[in-house]
């Protein structure tokens, strides 16, 4: 039985899951394509709708 | 993003591929691949000296190929790992060329041409499909002359034209306008060169290019074999300047893009492609008038759509305030056509539901809000998950457990699931977490549980 986990995609929602798991104690594999992590959402300038900056 | 990169429970393997999974909940065995990046990743430490001497200019994939960066470079500036990679499909070195000009720029001595893909198993008890989705493709709709129109961007371009990290540094430019003022300047360094060809003549001469021209066109100096060499490199010459000079002027006019269209369901709610409602577009076009109008006061947006959906906290307000304080009017009706018009201003050709008369406006860039489409590598992934996928190819989930894929043990979240903002796939992210870590937590009481 193993405890970790296997995140695979390091968009926003990739990101989400893997904080929330290691902030509980989890050990978290995060696997990402690119070569940084970030997905659709770095690419954005703001987010609605209040204008925050997306990164 | 940074948090990832320092959390000690993170392990983060980036510029890598799933290869094969195994085994069941609470026992998977996965083989992941981690590409050759061939730099090291425990050597690099972004400084980016590398790319700076890199000779390979490359279309940049971040900036949606509006903006140029390295054959060695990092995903973008902020980019956790701040590793750099190199792309094996344009470096020199690994082209077989002779080059290596990063290895010897790079102090930490992190460049490794040598690098191989390597492969590493995972034991795990669970796997959280976060895997995304692609913006469509809008050259599928042919009336919208994507790709035929410089003008007309897709709503992913014009946020990195929108960014002040984007490759217009922020500056609404038209994309016609960056092309010819990147003509202005490739013609510029030809001019340069041929501009020192002849100076050397008129040194030899002692006599401007310009007055000796006027007299062998009159017939003089047909026998001299080195004039005749100047003549025809002067001609040269001028055909280059004529028309940067042109250009140049009409560089002159041109301005940020004030008078812009978006228009709405490119795509979505389009039953020749995917029938379904993407969400998120109709509040990415307000947010995008809006940032645009903080830009320059003086712009003005028109939203074609069929209706806008502004269905969360917050949004109806934001169409509102858009409305009322950003020069944004809201047309209802389909765009039925984009068409080319004067100085690379795109017309739009559309329905005036409320006026029922068909309409067309000039316009200086027109935004499409492309649908949310499956992601292209979601049916390999699927495949070696073993979980099955909707009818538009999304990974298949039923309304009561909406991160739950059809295998025990699989978790989905975000845009892999279905479209869906922000907002939305934190929720969900945060979701899929929380069923993750019931096996992490319980696993054996959930397997004596199941057997029971």
């Amino acid at each position: 039985m193993s405890k970790d986990i296997l995140v695979i995609g390091g968009g926003i929602a990739g990101i989400q899951s893997s904080l929330d798991l290691a902030d509980m104690g989890v050990k978290v594999h995060l696997v990402e394509k690119l070569p940084s992590i970030g997905g659709k959402m770095a690419q954005l300038d703001k987010t609605f709708p209040t204008n925050d900056c997306a990164i | 993003m940074l948090d990832v990169g320092r959390h000690p429970n993170i392990d983060l393997l980036a510029y890598s591929e799933i290869e094969k999974v195994e085994g069941e909940e609470g026992n998977f065995k996965v083989t992941v691949r981690r590409k050759a990046r061939y730099v090291e990743e425990d050597k690099c430490t972004g400084c980016g000296a590398c790319k700076e001497k890199c000779p390979t200019v490359v279309p940049d994939a971040f900036n949606e190929g509006m903006g140029e960066r390295k054959a060695i470079y990092s995903w973008f500036a902020q980019g956790i790992p701040s590793t750099h990679t190199i792309d094996p499909n344009y470096c020199r070195q690994l082209q077989g060329k002779k080059c290596g000009v990063c290895a010897k720029t790079c102090q930490a001595g992190a460049v490794n041409f040598e690098q191989k893909d390597r492969v590493v198993e995972l034991t795990v008890g669970a796997i959280i499909v976060a895997a995304g989705y692609d913006v469509f493709d809008p050259s599928r709709i042919p009336e919208y002359r994507y790709d035929k129109l410089a003008n007309v961007v897709t709503a992913i371009e014009f946020e990195r034209l929108l960014s002040a990290s984007g490759p217009t540094g922020g500056h609404l430019d038209r994309p016609s306008d960056r092309a010819i003022e990147a003509e202005i300047e490739a013609l510029e360094k030809k001019a340069g060169k041929s501009q020192k060809v002849i100076a050397k003549f008129e040194e030899q001469f002692g006599q401007a290019s310009a007055d000796f021209y006027s007299s062998f066109q009159k017939g003089e100096y047909k026998d001299d074999e080195e004039r005749n060499k100047w003549a025809e490199k002067y001609k040269e010459h001028l055909e280059i300047v004529e028309p940067l000079e042109a250009m140049k002027k009409k560089a002159e006019g041109f301005t940020a893009a004030k008078r812009l269209a978006f228009i709405q369901c490119v795509g979505s709610r389009d039953f020749r492609f995917y029938p379904f409602c993407s969400g998120y577009c109709c509040m990415h076009s307000i947010k995008e008038a809006i940032i645009a109008h903080e830009h320059g006061p003086e712009t003005t947006s028109t939203i074609f759509g069929m209706d806008i959906r502004a269905i969360g906290k917050g949004f109806e307000e934001y169409k509102i305030r858009g409305g009322n304080h950003s020069n944004i009017t809201y047309v209802r009706g389909r765009v039925a056509e984009i068409q080319a018009g004067p100085d690379n201003n795109p017309v739009v050709i559309y329905e005036d539901t409320k006026e029922r008369m068909v309409k067309s406006e000039e316009f200086d860039m027109v935004i499409l809000a492309t649908a949310c489409a499956p992601t292209k590598g979601i049916y390999e992934l699927a495949d070696k998950l073993g979980i099955e996928l909707d009818a538009y190819d999304f990974v298949k989930t039923s309304p009561l457990s909406p991160v739950d894929t059809s295998r025990p043990g699989i978790f989905v979240c975000g845009c892999a699931g279905a479209p869906m903002d922000v907002p939305e796939s934190v929720a969900q992210a945060s979701s899929a977490a929380e069923r993750a870590a019931e096996i992490a937590f319980y696993g054996d009481a959930r397997k004596e549980k199941a057997v029971a």
